[in-house]
């Protein structure tokens, strides 16, 4: 019988807390496999998954579950020495050199460990021509797990998984998602920490078009294979760009769009329970993304702090992580967000605050807020929709 | 809702759906079996053939059925396409799927050339002399421009290519001209000839190329080796019955006059300062383009569509920066920014068109205030 062995990552570090991040990585681990055939279980420190139909299929999906070190696909046999060994009599090498290792996770196994490896090692020599023992680089490794359950299991390969911690141990957060590159990076590698994420989209409708709402809401989506289902709120931006335009200095467009964005995710932040803002800014990258415009935006945030992932990337490292999560060929779609709308020649790159207050003096902005809250369209967004 | 984006799409007439329906359920038979259902059916179709040459105004050649202009003219096109040292020339104003399919012969190592536009709007025909020669093989230009309007003038420019390069192919996308503008095909002297149903109340899916002499068109869709083996495929019979239907319907002549009167009724409204009115040249009254300066006119059609549905040029393109036609033209790229087209049918009420005009004007003097 096939068996996938889940191995965990950092949980080991977690200490009396341990069994929140196990508990809340079994449910994960469940509800990513929703309507797939298997059984969990745990044992010893471990997590097994048996009874399933399409190993691949498993696999994938059990590759985007954060907290989960590595997995292994093996073969569940008796775990007793005839058994053990007659399995062995039937291996035929697929390459030239190998090892074989034995880890006994029940020390009631009667035979140590080093001891019955050298056994099997002698039986696949004996039933394979033109193959060597190597025990420091050997082309093929053969694992045998001996477990308290009474199996023992064998596999070869250790799969890399995503590693992070359970998704949700960590709290809820509301990801800024404009549409770009770095946003999208900025949400999946929050959910790696453990992060339970929504995500917040200011949309300038009749300025920018339906399709690049379409877009982010096909990012929200990708999303979805790292955090289980987004709730993504859809905030018309139009009205305070075009009061913006019309009284505050043009080079303060940008400054005072994201105040204003950060006043309005912090008010769902503390309407929903959510923790923290976050964003994809990455320094230096454009205008906004100064220190000191970083500085002058977050200065608007009361009780809410920012998380950027992103903020040490280079534009390269980022673009790298979008394609591994495969957000990057949906964000160079050439649909405008509601930045490039009204969008200065020369903004601002070292605003300060006192002149981005004097700038806002010139706006009715609690009003501009509210009826911004108000076009609020919540979009629930699924992993199988 | 007022619908002016007619020259995208238009409404399936009554008559052409009912014909649709009733080539689909009741009499569906496939006009290439052997038994009578289907012999009836086969010569319906080719009596359909007969209608459209007669519409078209043509004594000889032969009508192949496509699945609509794009493909009728890339059949045109590829299908015109000959070994050896030739070249082939397209007016710059041409639909994408006539430009894209000459860029593919250009990075085929074809020797492709482009006649440029007037800044009236029409193809510059004193241009065209200085690029066609004897080793011209194949000359493509659309009728009436589908973004500016502008009617080229085909019958002067067939004899242009005619006198330098007798054997060269002449190819026509007609798609905005048939059944909206009056024209005797004998005086265009062409050799293929694009049209497309739903342009004209017919369905999508449907549409057909005129050829003139058949045996020079290479095959394109290997299989049962229908449409005179050009063009493989079981017919698309409702498809056919109903566009014959709404081309039999239309009375060009006198649609012409409504078209007429409704682009008069909109300028009249939407005039004011800031609108640029495309091309000076002849253009067809069914299309009417103009710049709305000093805004996107994405933004502006975005505003209006809960009351007027307006486009923006080719609506294949719409969605791409920038506009071929217009840049042709000599538009410089912020004008073009503010591009919208208006296109009519002659079931147009007038007061809607009239109150559109007034709407579409509104909106743009809104946007121009927000925006500046």
């Amino acid at each position: 019988m096939k068996a996938i062995l889940l191995r965990f990552g950092e949980l080991f570090l977690k200490g009396e807390n341990r069994h929140i991040f196990e508990t809340m990585l079994f449910n994960n681990i469940k509800k990513k496999l929703d309507g797939e055939k298997f059984k969990l279980s745990k044992t010893q420190g471990r997590l097994m998954i048996t009874e399933f139909d399409d190993t691949e299929r498993m696999v994938e999906k059990l590759k985007t579950v954060f907290g989960l070190h590595s997995l292994s696909v093996a073969d569940e046999i008796e775990a007793n020495e005839k058994d053990i060994c007659d399995y062995f009599r039937n291996i035929k090498l697929v390459e030239d050199t190998f090892k074989v290792e034995v880890n006994r996770g029940d020390k009631r196994f009667p035979i140590k460990s080093m001891i019955l490896a050298s056994k099997l090692g002698e039986i696949i020599l004996k039933n394979n021509n033109d193959v060597r023992v190597d025990l420091y680089t050997p082309e093929q490794k053969i694992m045998v797990d001996i477990r308290a359950n009474g199996k023992a299991y064998v596999y070869e390969r250790v799969i890399r998984c995503q590693g992070g911690l359970p998704l949700g141990t960590s709290g809820k957060a509301l990801l800024l998602l404009s549409g770009g590159i770095d946003s999208p990076v900025a949400g999946y590698l929050m959910a790696k920490r453990g992060l339970k994420l929504e995500a917040l989209h200011f949309h300038s409708y009749p300025y920018t078009s339906p399709e690049a709402k379409q877009k982010v809401i096909a990012l929200a989506k990708k999303l979805t294979n790292y955090n289980d289902e987004i709730k993504l709120h859809c905030v018309s931006f139009t009205k305070v760009q075009e009061a913006i335009h019309k009284n505050c200095l043009p080079e303060f467009m940008i400054t005072i769009m994201r105040r204003i964005m950060m006043r309005i995710a912090e008010k769902i932040c503390q309407r929903d329970g959510l923790g923290a803002i976050v964003t994809g800014e990455s320094l230096g990258q454009v205008a906004s993304q100064t220190m000191q415009s970083m500085t002058v935006t977050e200065n608007v945030l009361e009780k809410t702090p920012i998380f950027r992932p992103c903020i040490g990337m280079d534009k390269e490292d980022i673009i790298l992580v979008a394609k591994n999560i495969d957000t990057f060929e949906t964000s160079i779609l050439p649909y405008e967000d509601c930045c490039t709308v009204f969008l200065p020649k020369n903004p601002v790159i070292k605003p300060k605050l006192f002149q981005a207050e004097n700038e806002e003096k010139k706006l009715d902005l609690q009003k501009l807020i509210d009826e911004a809250l108000e076009s609020e369209e919540i979009i629930h967004i699924k992993a199988n929709d | 809702m007022i619908y002016l984006d007619n020259a995208a799409t238009t409404k399936l007439s009554d008559k052409a759906g009912k014909e649709l329906l009733y080539w689909a359920s009741s009499n569906y038979f496939n006009p290439s079996a052997s038994y009578n259902q289907a012999f009836e059916v086969a010569q319906a179709l080719a009596g359909a053939r007969e209608r459209l040459k007669k519409m078209l105004g043509a004594k000889t050649g032969d009508i192949i059925f496509t699945s609509g202009a794009t493909e009728s003219n890339n059949l045109a096109i590829r299908g015109s396409v000959r070994d050896g040292d030739w070249n082939y020339i397209f007016s710059a104003g041409e639909h994408a799927s006539v430009l894209n399919v000459a860029k593919a012969l250009q990075s085929e190592g074809k020797n492709v050339k482009f006649i440029p536009l007037t800044k009236d709007g029409d193809v510059d025909l004193s241009a065209l002399k200085n690029l066609v020669d004897s080793k011209t093989r194949f000359v493509s230009c659309m009728f009436v421009n589908s973004v500016s309007g502008a009617i080229n003038d085909i019958a002067s420019l067939s004899k242009i290519v005619k006198e330098c390069a007798p054997r060269a192919l002449i190819h026509v996308d007609g798609v905005q001209a048939f059944c909206k503008t009056p024209f005797k095909s004998a005086e265009l002297d062409v050799d293929l000839f694009s049209i497309s149903a739903h342009k004209f109340h017919g369905p999508k899916g449907i549409g057909a190329l005129y050829v003139k002499n058949k045996a020079i068109l290479k095959n394109m869709i290997y299989g049962g080796g229908q449409e005179f083996d050009k063009r493989s495929g079981t017919e698309n019979v409702p498809g056919i019955m109903a566009m014959l239907v709404a081309a039999e319907e239309t009375d060009v002549k006198s649609n012409l006059l409504k078209a007429e009167k409704l682009n008069n009724i909109f300028v009249k409204q939407l005039d004011c300062e800031g609108i640029e009115y495309v091309g000076s040249c002849k253009k067809s009254p069914y299309i009417l383009t103009f710049i709305c300066n000093g805004v996107n006119g994405e933004t502006l059609v975005r505003m209006l569509e809960k009351e007027v549905v307006v486009g923006r040029g080719s609506a294949c393109s719409s969605k791409k920066a920038g506009n071929h036609v217009l840049e042709s033209m000599g538009y410089p790229l912020n004008k073009i920014k503010g591009l919208v087209r208006v296109s009519f049918n002659a079931s147009i009420d007038e007061n809607d068109v009239k109150e559109a005009g007034q709407i579409v004007k509104q909106n743009y003097l809104e946007l121009l205030e927000k925006v500046k």
